[in-house]
C-alpha cells in the first residue's frame, strides 16, 4: 500500500483487450491529487474510456503499476470501486424497462452497503439527497425508460453521487444533452466539486463545455498521453486546434 | 374427468404450484438477462440427463439434475471465455444436448424405460413424488431467501451489469447463481411440466407481469403469482379434459400472456411520450 497524497497513480500502464494484441492505451504515467478536477480529451478511439475503466479496474491493465487510494488496482479492485462513482456513456435502455428512478439511484449504493446487508433508512436519505442535488427528486417514482436523454443522464449522476464516492469518473456526461441540460449538468458538476471536494475525472468531447472548476486537461491520442497541463495553456495550444479543428470534434 | 385418490391429487396440485413458483421466479431474471432460450437448453439438458440416468439404471431425476447443473456451470464461463453471446453458446449446447439425449435413448434397455424417458419430455400428473415436492419446497425457500438478501445486488445487475460491477458488486457470482438456480428449477419441474414445455413456464408468467409493471419489485411478486395460477388452472384443465398437464399449463400461461399484451397499459398509445424536464436543483 502506497502512502502519499496522490489519490491515483499510474506508472507505465498499458491495457490490452482480451483476445487482442494491440494496446488501447500504453505508457500511461499519471498522478492525480485528491480534489483535482480534470478532463480527458482526445479524438474517437484515443483510449479515453479505456483509461477510465483501467482506473476503476473494470479493465485489467496488462503492464505497469496502478494505484488508487494507495492500493494496487488489480489486487483491490472490488474495494476501490466502492469509493468510485462511475457514470458510463449513454447506453440504450428499453423504454419498458421495469425500474423506477429511485431504485436505480439506490443501486449505486449496492457495493457500499455491502453483501448480506439490507438497505436502511439512512441509505434512502442518501438517495433522496442525491436526487435533490441533480434536481430529479420529482422523478423518484417514474420509470427509468420514460426519461429523456438529459433526465436519464442526471439519474445516472445521482446514482454515482448516492455512492458518496471519493472519485467521480464521468464518461461523456454531456452526450445526448441539449444545450440547456448541458449547462445545468456543467453547473451541477462545478457545485459538487466546490462543495464536496470530490476528485472528478471527466471524459469530454466538446471543449466548449469543460466546467469552469476543471483546472487540468489531459490529451490522449492513439492510446498515449500527448499533453498534460493546466486548462488555459492546453486549450490554447496548436495541437488541440489541429486535433479538434476548433469546433470540439475531430 | 379422471378420478384421483385424494393424496395423489394434493401431491399433484402442490407439485404444480411449487413448479409454477420456482420457474416463474427464475423467469424474472432469465427474461431480463435476455436468456430466454436458456429454458430450451436447460430442459433438453435435463432430458439428456434423464435419458442418461435410465441408461445406467439410476433415477432419471438425478441424471436430469446433474446435467442441468453441469450445463449451468459450463454456460457462464464458456460465454465469457469464448467472448460469445450467451444465446450463441445456448444454441450450441442445446443441439449438443439433444444429440446426447438421442444417443442415450438408443442405449436404454427395453421399451418401457424409453417410454419413461419420453414421459419426461411432456410431463405427467402421476409422476410427482413426495421427494419432488420436498425438493421443490426447499428450492422455493432458497429462492425467497436468495432474493430477499440479495435484492439490491440483483436489481443492480438486472439494470446494467457493467454499472453494477463498477459499484463493487461481484456480478459474475450472481450471474452464475442465477444460471445454477434456473437449472435446479427446470430439473425439479421436469416430471410435472415436461422438458418440452418447461421453458414456457419460465418465460410466459414473467412476460405477462412485464406488461403491467415498471417496478421490479412488483414483477418479482406478480410473476410467481401468475406462474402459480397458470399451473393450478392448467392442472384443473388437464383433469377435466384429459389433456397432458404440461400442455394445459402452457396453454393457460400463453392465454394470460396474450391477454396481457392486449390490455397492457404499457402499450397504450401516448404512453411512450417523454416527460418534460422539471429542473429543481437543491441548494448545496
Amino acid at each position: 500500500m502506497k502512502n502519499n497524497s496522490n489519490i491515483i497513480e499510474l506508472q507505465n500502464i498499458e491495457t490490452i483487450y482480451e483476445g487482442e494484441n494491440i494496446p488501447v492505451i500504453q505508457d500511461i504515467n499519471l498522478t492525480i491529487k485528491s480534489g483535482e478536477f480534470l478532463s480527458i480529451i482526445g479524438p474517437n478511439g484515443a483510449g479515453k474510456t479505456t483509461l477510465l475503466e483501467t482506473i476503476n479496474g473494470l479493465l485489467s491493465h496488462t503492464k505497469g503499476n496502478g494505484f488508487v487510494f494507495g492500493r494496487e488496482i488489480l489486487k483491490h479492485k472490488s474495494q476501490i470501486r466502492k469509493e468510485i462513482g462511475y457514470v458510463i456513456q449513454n447506453f440504450e435502455l428499453d423504454p419498458l424497462a421495469p425500474f423506477l428512478c429511485k431504485d436505480i439511484v439506490m443501486s449505486g449504493r449496492t457495493g457500499k452497503i455491502g453483501t448480506f446487508r439490507l438497505v436502511t433508512k439512512k441509505d434512502w436519505d442518501k438517495v433522496w439527497y442525491s436526487m435533490g442535488l441533480v434536481g430529479m427528486i420529482d422523478f423518484a417514482n417514474r420509470p427509468i425508460g420514460k426519461l429523456s436523454g438529459g433526465e436519464f443522464q442526471k439519474i445516472l449522476l445521482a446514482r454515482a453521487l448516492a455512492q458518496q464516492p471519493k472519485i467521480l469518473l464521468l464518461d461523456e456526461p454531456f452526450s445526448n444533452l441539449d444545450i440547456a441540460s448541458r449547462t445545468q449538468v456543467e453547473t451541477l458538476l462545478n457545485r459538487i466539486h466546490e462543495k464536496h471536494k470530490i476528485t472528478i475525472i471527466m471524459v469530454i468531447h466538446d471543449l466548449s463545455f469543460i466546467p469552469t472548476r476543471c483546472n487540468r486537461i489531459i490529451v490522449l491520442d492513439h492510446g498515449k498521453i500527448i499533453m498534460d497541463g493546466d486548462k488555459k495553456s492546453i486549450l490554447k495550444s496548436e495541437v488541440i486546434q489541429n486535433i479538434f479543428n476548433g469546433n470540439g470534434r475531430k | 374427468m379422471i378420478e384421483f385418490p385424494l393424496a395423489l391429487l394434493i401431491a399433484s396440485i402442490l407439485g404444480a404450484l411449487l413448479a409454477g413458483f420456482a420457474c416463474s421466479t427464475m423467469g424474472v431474471f432469465v427474461v431480463r438477462m435476455n436468456l430466454a432460450s436458456i429454458g430450451y437448453l436447460m430442459s433438453h439438458a435435463a432430458f439428456a440427463g434423464a435419458a442418461f440416468g435410465l441408461m445406467i439404471d439410476i433415477d432419471p431425476m438425478i441424471g436430469a439434475i446433474i446435467f442441468s447443473f453441469a450445463t449451468a456451470l459450463i454456460l457462464g464461463p464458456l460465454a465469457e471465455k469464448a467472448r460469445l453471446q450467451s444465446n450463441i453458446v445456448i444454441g450450441f449446447l442445446f443441439s449438443f444436448m439433444i444429440a446426447l439425449a438421442f444417443i442415450f435413448l438408443n442405449y436404454i434397455p427395453g421399451q418401457a424405460a424409453s417410454a419413461r424417458a419420453l414421459r419426461i419430455l411432456w410431463g405427467s400428473i402421476f409422476s410427482v413424488t413426495y421427494n419432488d415436492i420436498f425438493l421443490l419446497t426447499l428450492l422455493s425457500f432458497i429462492l425467497m431467501i436468495f432474493i430477499t438478501i440479495f435484492y439490491k445486488e440483483l436489481l443492480s445487475i438486472m439494470f446494467n451489469r457493467k454499472l453494477a460491477e463498477s459499484s463493487g458488486v461481484n456480478t459474475k457470482l450472481f450471474y452464475y447463481t442465477v444460471l445454477f438456480l434456473t437449472g435446479f428449477a427446470v430439473s425439479l419441474s421436469l416430471r410435472i411440466v415436461g422438458g418440452l414445455l418447461v421453458f414456457a413456464l419460465i418465460i410466459n408468467p414473467t412476460s405477462t407481469a412485464y406488461q403491467f409493471f415498471y417496478d421490479f419489485k412488483k414483477i418479482l411478486i406478480f410473476s410467481p403469482l401468475i406462474g402459480i395460477i397458470s399451473c393450478v388452472v392448467g392442472f384443473w384443465l388437464s383433469v377435466i379434459s384429459d389433456f397432458p398437464i404440461g400442455a394445459s399449463i402452457v396453454i393457460i400461461s400463453a392465454l394470460f400472456f396474450a391477454s396481457a399484451i392486449a390490455v397492457s397499459p404499457k402499450r397504450r398509445k401516448g404512453n411512450g411520450k417523454k416527460n418534460k424536464t422539471n429542473i429543481r436543483t437543491v441548494t448545496l
